[in-house]
């Protein structure tokens, strides 16, 4: 009978015990994408294609598109070679939609964030703001193409 | 022996004092090895050829019964054609009725040492020519994987500081797992050892035309070098959280040099320039076009030229026959852009050809048009191949072993490629090959 009497008492204290609240600091909550987003997996050739002519025509590949691109960069033992050329064949079509380089120089910080959101899927630190906005003043030639090259080259983008 | 004599007349050299130069890696090396010739080109002779119809020229006489021999590969072994039942040249008025005439005065036999019955273990065609190019019987590793052992590529660049764009691995296709066999996962080698895999019926063929004709080309300064520049700033980013990517370590001008390669071809298919055979329509052909180019153009120290179409002998043994055929005049016709079209590396290259294994003593029940029936890959016989070499410092019309006496073994090859380049000592110190022996050990 004692057990009985000591259980109801302890859940009777656990039912009516107060919950504290979250502490909430005086600062605005910003959901931010993490440092390289958790990209831990290398993506297929076809992936990688796919995710390419996909953020750069902003439509879908075709399946046999797809394959006949898949098999051009397997014949070719250097991948960054390979990758090299589909880019510059994807760059030499109509469709690329990619803004105009008088965009770009309009407003530089905001090209630079939706650049790294668009292929990286993240935010960009401080110190990548830092180093593209002295890239953008040292070298006043460079084109919104060339940019975008280069993203659809790094290794980063090789990864999701 | 010329080989002796070859010793010889470079013990002085050997004993000189060797210039130590840096590696890509950054260690400091000194080259051990006096180099027999500046160039090898070894030919994978692929796709499982039998002894019967190769180098024991029996035509049909040991394969359909029918009482016709005769050697279909002249331009490779010494022999008189087949005079009855001519099946295996190009079609004219029936196919196959036409030889292709031949086209070395003298047979690579007679210019070269001739090894008629090796062993080869592995007879699978992914497994064949990775023993192949490991030097290793690799029976545990799956058929999708990359080596486990180093590759011959491996060696070379890792203990002679060779550049990438100086070794090739030019392969008819991308099938049987291919483009995984230019580098390996041992993990004192790798892939910054590995060699520029190219498979040109692809890159050049319709899918190529397609997807990789179009491409621009940057300008160096204006254009790819700020492109670079901020690659190299991302992937800095990158390295230092996230994993590094394999890479063959072509540096920025073997890049351009081979994209430039890959333009210029597109511009001599169309105008029919390309370097292949007088006859080469069939895929090894177009192959070995492509491999003179990529020989004329990057002086490889080392390349593979890997050819399969004889793997069609399953299911169709005239389109083997005629495959035998036109891959004998395909490597005739290599030997031959090398010596009077390449002055960097004629007189100063030997060729290795080698079959990755042999066929089935057996036939299946699979008939052809000319009622032939085909031989798969997986009895007694299949593990006999032969082994030919030619080049400076190589005994010319010398022919070892014979049918009943099998001397030499498919693991030979990759010491014998690495004591031509002159570094034997470095290989067989790392202690992950089958085999010390090269095939010169065995003469």
């Amino acid at each position: 009978m004692k057990k009985i009497t000591l259980l109801f008492f302890c859940l009777s204290v656990l039912a009516t015990s107060c919950k504290k609240d979250d502490i909430i600091y005086d600062v605005n909550q910003v959901n931010a994408t993490s440092y390289n987003a958790n990209k831990n997996k290398l993506k297929t050739i076809s992936q990688y294609i796919s995710i390419l002519y996909a953020n750069l025509f902003q439509k879908a590949l075709s399946a046999n598109e797809l394959v006949e691109i898949t098999n051009c960069i397997e014949s070719i033992g250097d991948k960054e070679v390979a990758h090299e050329i589909i880019l510059s064949n994807f760059m030499n079509k109509s469709g690329v939609t990619i803004p105009s380089d008088s965009l770009m120089r309009t407003d530089v910080n905001a090209f630079i964030e939706q650049t790294y959101k668009r292929f990286y899927v993240r935010d960009l630190t401080e110190a990548e703001r830092e180093f593209f906005l002295n890239f953008f003043v040292s070298h006043p030639d460079v084109s919104v193409e060339m940019v975008y090259s280069a993203f659809s080259l790094s290794n980063e983008y090789q990864f999701y | 022996m010329k080989r002796r004599n070859f010793l010889k007349n470079t013990a002085l050299s050997a004993a000189a004092i060797t210039v130590p130069f840096i590696l890509p890696s950054g260690r400091l090396f000194a080259a051990t090895g006096s180099r027999m010739a500046d160039h090898v080109v070894f030919v994978a002779f692929a796709g499982g050829v039998r002894q019967q119809e190769s180098i024991l020229q029996r035509y049909l006489d040991d394969s359909q019964d029918y009482p016709s021999v005769g050697n279909i590969m002249y331009n490779m072994f010494d022999g008189a054609p087949p005079t009855d039942k001519i099946v295996y040249g190009t079609d004219g008025i029936i196919s196959g009725d036409t030889p292709i005439p031949k086209l070395l005065s003298q047979t690579l036999q007679q210019q070269g040492t001739l090894f008629k019955e090796v062993n080869a273990s592995t007879v699978g065609h992914y497994a064949g020519v990775n023993t192949l190019l490991t030097g290793n019987y690799l029976y545990s590793q799956g058929l999708k994987m990359k080596p486990s052992m180093p590759t011959i590529f491996e060696y070379l660049r890792r203990h002679q500081g060779v550049k990438a764009t100086k070794t090739w691995f030019i392969g008819n296709g991308i099938g049987n797992s291919l483009p995984l066999l230019d580098y390996s996962l041992h993990p004192d080698y790798g892939s910054q050892f590995g060699a520029n895999f190219l498979a040109p019926t692809i890159t050049f063929g319709d899918d190529g035309e397609k997807h990789f004709k179009n491409a621009k080309i940057y300008h160096p300064e204006d254009e790819l070098d700020p492109m670079y520049k901020m690659k190299y700033f991302l992937d800095n980013v990158w390295y230092s959280q996230g994993k590094p990517l394999p890479n063959i370590g072509n540096t920025e001008e073997e890049k351009a040099e081979i994209k430039q390669f890959v333009k210029e071809m597109f511009l001599k298919k169309e105008n029919g320039t390309i370097a292949h055979p007088p006859v080469g329509d069939n895929r090894d052909g177009q192959t070995i076009g492509y491999a003179c180019e990529v020989l004329n153009r990057f002086k490889p120290t080392f390349s593979v030229v890997y050819l399969s179409s004889v793997d069609g002998c399953h299911s169709d043994f005239s389109g083997y026959l005629k495959s035998l055929h036109a891959t004998d005049h395909a490597v005739g016709h290599l030997w031959d852009y090398i010596q009077n079209n390449i002055p960097e590396m004629a007189g100063n290259t030997t060729l290795i050809v080698s079959p990755e294994h042999g066929r089935n003593l057996e036939s299946n029940n699979i008939v052809d048009a000319n009622a032939f029936t085909g031989f798969d890959h997986s009895d007694a016989n299949s593990r006999r191949i032969f082994n030919m070499m030619i080049g400076p410092g190589v005994d010319s019309n010398l022919t070892i072993g014979n049918e009943n006496n099998q001397i030499g073994d498919i693991v030979n090859i990759t010491p014998t490629i690495a004591e031509i380049l002159g570094f034997k000592n470095e290989m067989m110190s790392a202690g992950l090959t089958a085999s010390n022996n090269s095939l010169f050990d065995l003469i």
